[in-house]
């Protein structure tokens, strides 16, 4: 069977792709950045708990306070991509989903249990004691399943040949494991996640917004150390990644397309210069260029994820029906939602100094 | 059928959608009144000075946090993973057609995470002003994600002028989007007094325990003004169709009616309960059953919102099995398994037809229907189909007469592959019979041929007797129904012999003795006198008790009559002949209502049969007729279905038996092949026991020749009945012309058993048959019918020299070739029509064709 034809038909759009685009590169990266910091912070605990240390332990106390945080908002900024990724690839996204139904749904089980896990950590940190760890390590290895769910969907989605497998098994537990790309992919992520959460809690340190009684340079020196460490060992991981994608896929970074060569160049030239950086403490100037890297890489990850579905689909495809004032409507709930959220922090600000009394 | 479909069996049928979001659904409210609430508590607790109360609500903005964040934003991300899982179709359309609504509500979602943990986390340490403020702030963002998604769950059942126009804002505010707005919100703020309670309850200060306790009441009572009135106005928004469906058409739907009707109530007088000065304990058992009658109250709402819908997920766009109403014109064109992206089985054949069934199932009905599931589980439903001809029928009318489904979509040997897949697989039976076959899988009868003895004829008298109806079919005797009373009618003629010979009308006495006994009746008892009737010029013996079995139980719906003339004054014998008095009880129903045959396995209506025939008329129409059958009370079906053939004039509302009947059934069987509607349920099986049409047009035409297919047949009743203003007709005639789009004949109105086809249309002059269409021309009236009409000089009865109506001679009867032509033999020696040869009466060879045209043609 020709999988191309298993495709199924996608909806009509109500305005331009291009706006779908931008929102779902935007909302993606803001997503990654908190998603980070929750999955990394999470690894950064636990190895830090491993350790037993009095500043591991402080580490972890703060990190505990910043944790409930990040998963509210790590889920509340994967919403807005996964909307715009349903616009865009839709009859991709829905597919290789049922064809993963299982553990596809699993996610939301697991990040219940996940989520209260965190709250625990955080609400009966001292309560807890010694068995603490075992609550935080539940945790973690939630989420780092949750994020190999998602590995393993983000690249069934783009592999209609891997689709006839359903006609074998349609109780949705499928999973894309023969996929090369799988292991170094999520280990990318993973690795990622643990560097930027170093990054995170650096700048806790840096700017002083801790909670619990640890030392800021405490978090500046341990979080940049994660930081270096994780994105020396992403090296070895990318060119993993690389060399396990298809080969078409692969040679857009290999002179194919000019773009891509470009951003693969300019990703190589930032990653030494984000090590520098982080070598010698600059905080702010590691995390400044390391959000450029990442949107480098976002912008790399979705031409991969073009350059795969290449043979069967493009985003030019996709008709249009335009309706504009929906549009508008949201653009202004968005800007109206923003100066809300300003307002709010404002006040929330405001009284800061009484909450560390 | 455009997306694969995840196969759930068990867990199938919706399930777990609905545990997904009836249970965020609960919470969800309870997070947008809460809001309101937590604000308008803690400004009491700053006004009366509480510290006590402040306390409180400080602590319930922590449970309020850890429910309706952790819990509730999770479930309702998992309400979108289950609904892209389950119903992928449905959602993508929703995903592009609202986008831009769902964005902002995304918007509004992060607002209220960042305004709730605010809120909490600077409990006492902000400015009370502001803090107050934050907690509106977030009252607002939490009501702004209520509006925003009511506006696109009202879309699903209420698309309004979307539909023509595919605007975004006419989809949003649609016809049900402002009542049901103002439900929610009523109902938003009910589950804040529910929560209350629950948190409320664990307070040890009496005083204040009793405060908060009284605060809650008032919080679910107050707002259920506002909760009934929009769920009323709500109501009345709904158009008709979803309206019907909730509280008319869909049986399932009518226990959650009920218990929303039930729970509404107690929830009140729960929450009023809760005033009570009660002991803790109490108390705390209150708080957990007010909150369980709360959930099993908008359980059952969010069941019959989504229940309105049927046979949709997307109201008049897309149907609950993700096809698109857009497609059904390539599916009718190519068949469902060739247009299905995500079926294997292209093409059926013998060997992939099970497969292909399964296949079928999947797509088509495993998204509503489990297998061995709590939800829809399609086992009870199927349970007592044991013919795949039943099961083929049930998915023909799908769509129509089980209006809350969709209709089945494909060609008719999916169909069939689909049936034969629930028989054979789910139901786990062994299943014969193709297609078409006529025999639909019931066992095939060996006829025994049966001696019959002709009468020897007499000199100076011709004796002629016939039944009038070529087969008096009824049911057997059974505690749940009866449809007539048994046995056929005899009618006999005798005429004195001569070159003008003479009808016999008086000074006679013409009787009838049954000739063989009949199950617990000796032959000899059933016998009595034939009455005349001068009009007529004839002799009747009306209904005729004898049932189809003979005394060792064997079945024999051709049992004979010995008819006697004799002179009054003297006794003496002046004619005897012999009848076929047909009478069947092959009827068959449990073709499609199971419940097997009631005698050896070939005929009879078993009382399962009944029972589940009586229940599907309950389920349908409303009625109690089972449970008054547990009681005792048999119903009589023409009670209310009038027949003019029994002289029932039954409810003058209700359709006639015949239009009921066929109207109805018309609806599973309109495609069946030729015949075979017919034979389904009257006992005409060529391989069946009866065999009623015996006469020699078969041999070259089959029902539908004469009476029409299934659909033309009952719409004639039907149009009858629907000028005869009966409110039933005109919706089964729309269902009927929906599904006949190809035919383009106007069917004229017959009233059953007074008009029947004229045998003239293909006979004209009484010549031979030049066409074999007689469908759709109909007697005028009861005199003009086969069995009451007179020859030209009106003398003669036809059927006195044609025989009945299904046994015209020459027959061939079934069960021994002589049986129903035994006064053609009697009298001419042969199988024709009486007068094939003028002997018979005439002494002396006429000339002149008196009786009609065309009637010395030897």
């Amino acid at each position: 069977m020709d999988p191309a034809l298993l495709i199924p038909a996608a909806d009509v759009l109500p305005a331009p792709w291009g706006w779908f685009y931008g929102l779902l590169l935007v909302t993606f990266l803001l997503h990654l950045l908190v998603m980070n910091a929750m999955l990394g912070g999470g690894i950064i605990a636990l190895i830090s708990s491993f350790r037993g240390d009095y500043p591991g332990r402080m580490l972890c106390r703060e990190f505990s306070y910043k944790w409930p945080y990040t998963i509210a908002f790590a889920v509340n900024f994967g919403v807005a991509p996964l909307l715009f990724l349903q616009v865009l690839y839709g009859h991709f996204i829905y597919v290789s989903s049922v064809l993963m139904a299982v553990w596809w749904l699993a996610i939301i089980a697991m990040l219940i249990l996940a989520y209260y896990a965190a709250y625990l950590y955080d609400f009966r940190f001292e309560d807890l004691g010694v068995p603490r760890i075992f609550v935080v390590q539940l945790a973690v290895i939630l989420l780092l399943l949750i994020a190999f769910m998602f590995t393993n969907n983000m690249t069934l989605m783009l592999q209609p040949q891997r689709w006839l497998a359903y006609f074998d098994n349609a109780q949705g537990t499928l999973l894309n494991l023969a996929d090369a790309t799988l292991i170094p992919r999520y280990l990318h992520f993973v690795v990622g996640a643990v560097a930027i959460a170093g990054l995170y809690l650096a700048l806790v340190g840096h700017f002083g917004w801790q909670k619990s009684r640890v030392e800021p340079s405490l978090l500046v020196d341990r979080g940049l150390r994660y930081f270096n460490l994780a994105t020396l060992a992403q090296i070895p991981v990318g060119i993993w990644f690389l060399l396990a994608l298809p080969r078409e896929v692969m040679l857009i970074f290999m002179g194919r397309s000019l773009a891509a060569t470009l951003l693969l160049v300019a990703g190589l030239v930032l990653t030494a210069v984000v090590l520098y950086l982080g070598h010698k403490q600059r905080v702010m100037a590691t995390a400044c260029v390391a959000l450029v890297l990442m949107a480098v890489m976002v912008i790399m990850r979705d031409l991969v994820r073009s350059a795969y579905l290449r043979p069967y689909f493009s985003l030019s495809d996709l008709e249009v029906v335009t309706q504009y004032s929906p549009l508008i409507f949201f653009l202004l709930v968005f800007v109206g939602g923003l100066v809300l959220i300003g307002f709010m922090i404002r006040l929330a600000l405001g009284c800061r100094g009484e909450v560390a009394k | 059928m455009n997306y694969p479909v995840w196969e759930l069996t068990t867990f199938g049928g919706g399930f777990l959608i609905a545990l997904i979001a009836v249970v965020h659904v609960f919470v969800a409210h309870f997070a947008v009144g809460g809001g309101a609430f937590l604000v308008l508590l803690e400004s009491k607790a700053y006004r009366e000075n509480d510290q006590g109360l402040l306390t409180y609500v400080k602590k319930h903005s922590k449970f309020f946090l850890l429910l309706t964040m952790v819990f509730g934003g999770m479930t309702g991300v998992g309400i979108w993973w289950i609904i892209s899982l389950v119903s992928p179709g449905a959602t993508s359309a929703l995903i592009h057609i609202f986008v831009f609504g769902w964005a902002a509500e995304w918007v509004f979602f992060l607002a209220e995470i960042i305004a709730l943990f605010i809120y909490f986390y600077t409990f006492g340490k902000m400015d009370r002003k502001n803090h107050l403020l934050v907690g509106w702030l977030y009252f607002f963002c939490a009501f702004m994600s209520l509006f925003l998604i009511n506006g696109i769950i009202g879309f699903m059942l209420t698309p309004g002028a979307w539909l023509e126009n595919q605007n975004f804002w006419s989809g949003f505010f649609n016809p049900s989007f402002w009542p049901a707005l103002v439900f929610r919100t009523g109902l938003a703020l009910v589950m804040c007094g529910v929560f209350g309670f629950v948190t409320g309850v664990w307070l040890k200060d009496d005083v204040l325990r009793r405060k908060v306790m009284r605060t809650c009441a008032l919080w679910v009572m107050a707002p259920f003004v506002l909760m009934v009135a929009g769920g009323w106005w709500y109501i009345q928004a709904l158009p008709a169709a979803p309206r019907s469906m909730i509280f008319e058409k869909s049986p399932e739907l009518a226990t959650y009616v009920a218990t929303l009707s039930w729970f509404m109530p107690l929830l009140f007088v729960a929450a009023l309960v809760m005033t009570l000065r009660l002991p803790r304990g109490l108390q705390k058992v209150g708080a957990v059953a007010v909150m369980v009658i709360a959930f099993v109250y908008l359980g059952s709402f969010e069941f019959l919102r989504e229940g309105g819908r049927r046979p949709f997920v997307l109201y008049q766009q897309m149907y609950s099995n993700q096809i698109a109403l857009a497609d059904v014109p390539r599916i009718e064109e190519a068949g469902f398994l060739a247009t299905a992206r995500w079926a294997q089985h292209r093409q059926l054949g013998t060997d992939n037809e099970l497969a292909g069934g399964r296949e079928l199932f999947i797509l088509q009905c495993s998204a509503c229907h489990a297998v061995d599931g709590p939800l829809n589980d399609i086992k009870p439903l199927i349970r007592h189909y044991d013919s795949v001809f039943g099961v083929d029928a049930k998915l023909a009318g799908l769509g129509a007469a089980s209006a809350y489904m969709p209709p089945f979509l494909g060609s008719l040997e999916e169909r069939w592959a689909l049936a034969r897949y629930l028989v054979a697989e789910i139901n786990g039976l062994k299943v014969a019979g193709q297609r078409g076959d006529l025999n639909m899988g019931n066992p095939v009868f060996a006829r025994p041929e049966l001696e019959v003895s002709v009468p020897a004829k007499n000199e100076m008298y011709v004796l002629l007797a016939w039944s009038q109806l070529g087969m008096g079919e009824i049911v057997d005797d059974n505690p749940f129904f009866r449809l007539q009373p048994p046995g056929n009618d005899l009618v006999a003629q005798l005429v004195r012999r001569g070159d003008s010979p003479q009808r016999i009308t008086s000074g006679v006495t013409l009787s009838y003795q049954l000739d063989q006994p009949v199950a617990g009746v000796p032959g000899a008892a059933v016998t009595g006198e034939l009455k005349v009737d001068r009009d007529a010029g004839a002799y009747f013996a009306k209904a005729l008790p004898a049932p189809p079995y003979q005394n060792d139980g064997s079945y024999l719906p051709y049992p004979t009559y010995t008819v006697t003339a004799r002179d009054t004054a003297s006794g003496v014998v002046l004619a005897t002949t012999r009848v076929v008095a047909p009478v069947a009880t092959e009827m068959g129903c449990k073709n499609c209502h199971g419940g097997g045959w009631r005698v050896d396995d070939i005929t009879g209506l078993s009382d399962e049969t009944a029972a589940q025939i009586l229940e599907v008329h309950d389920r349908i129409s409303g009625t109690t007729l089972l449970a008054a059958a547990e009681t005792g009370e048999i119903t009589d079906c023409k009670s209310c279905h009038g027949d003019s053939a029994t002289d029932s004039p039954g409810d003058p509302r209700q359709l006639s038996f015949s239009a009921a009947m066929h109207g109805w059934h018309a609806l599973f069987l309109a495609d069946s092949v030729e015949q075979q509607a017919c034979v389904a349920c009257h006992g005409a099986r060529p391989q069946g026991p009866t065999h009623f049409y015996r006469e020699h047009h078969g041999a070259f035409m089959n029902c539908s020749n004469c009476h029409g297919t299934m659909t033309r047949h009952a719409l004639a009743l039907l149009h009858q009945e629907d000028r005869a203003g009966k409110d039933g007709a005109a919706p089964l005639i729309a269902q009927l012309e929906s599904r006949a789009v190809a035919d383009s004949v106007t069917i004229n109105g017959r009233r059953a058993w007074e008009q029947q086809p004229d045998c003239l249309t293909c006979h004209e002059d009484f010549a031979m048959g030049t066409s074999v269409d007689a469908f759709n021309v109909w007697t005028s009236g009861v005199d003009e019918l086969f069995r009451n009409r007179h020859d030209l000089m009106g003398v003669m009865m036809c059927q006195a020299c044609h025989g009945s109506t299904h046994a015209l001679y020459p027959a061939q009867n079934s069960y021994g070739g002589q049986r129903d032509i035994l006064q053609p033999l009697q009298y001419q020696g042969n199988d024709r029509p009486i007068g094939n040869d003028c002997t018979v009466c005439h002494t002396v060879a006429p000339t002149f064709e008196g009786h009609h045209p065309n009637s010395l043609r030897l």
